[in-house]
């Protein structure tokens, strides 16, 4: 990572997938899907741990290569830069649920490396950006067909 | 399983405890509470060409 200019960096994003307790079907589709956005050149994989919240809300952290055979995440895994910190795991358990586990992904979107260092090279800076939720979408929608009702 | 020594004492890079975000599968997986239906109207937002009315 370290030979990686600011400039040639992407966004770097994280998100955290909890199994609620009983709930988890590992098939390998994920790690599948995960290698083919490698793969692709669409993002680059910076940082996993495994959360574990125990029922009294004791959170435990793993490193991916502690659970033997990764599979189609061998590759992945060895490529790993080790972002995290030991201080970040309690932060990113605060949104489990005690009885789950959770998968924690630090990735860089390689795809917007060359459309963000252009904005800069043209004098434009990010000043916010962020994630629409679904249900946003789902309520404005769902807003704007009871509007267009009203208006018959 | 004890995280690698690396991790240790460093500063983390995640500011502030994560909040739970809304669960997006029960939006849109097919079910009593989830109607298939959402799922197309989600698509129909994002349909190219559409235009807000302002």
């Amino acid at each position: 990572m370290t030979d990686i200019s600011l400039d040639e960096l992407g966004p770097v994003d994280y998100l955290v997938v909890e199994f609620p307790a009983g709930a988890s079907n590992f098939t390998g589709e994920m790690a599948a899907e995960l290698r083919a956005l490698v793969d692709s050149g669409t993002i680059r994989v910076i940082d996993i741990l495994i959360l574990t919240k125990d029922a009294d809300g004791t959170v435990e952290a793993a490193e991916l290569s502690d659970f033997g055979e990764l599979g189609e995440l061998e590759a992945i895994e060895a490529e790993l830069a080790e972002l995290l910190a030991a201080e970040d795991v309690d932060q990113l358990a605060a949104a489990m649920e005690p009885g789950s586990t959770a998968g924690v992904l630090i990735w860089e979107n390689l795809w917007a490396a060359p459309f963000a260092s252009a904005a800069r090279r043209s004098g434009g800076q990010l000043i916010a950006n962020g994630r629409i939720p679904i249900q946003a979408i789902i309520a404005s929608i769902e807003a704007d067909e009871a509007l267009a009702t009203v208006g018959d | 399983m004890p995280l690698r020594p690396a991790r240790v004492g460093r500063v983390g890079v995640i500011r502030a405890p994560v909040a739970k975000t809304a669960v997006v599968a029960a939006a849109v997986t097919p079910g009593r509470g989830a109607p298939v239906a959402k799922t197309a109207v989600v698509a129909a937002a994002v349909t190219p060409g559409r235009r807000r009315r302002i």
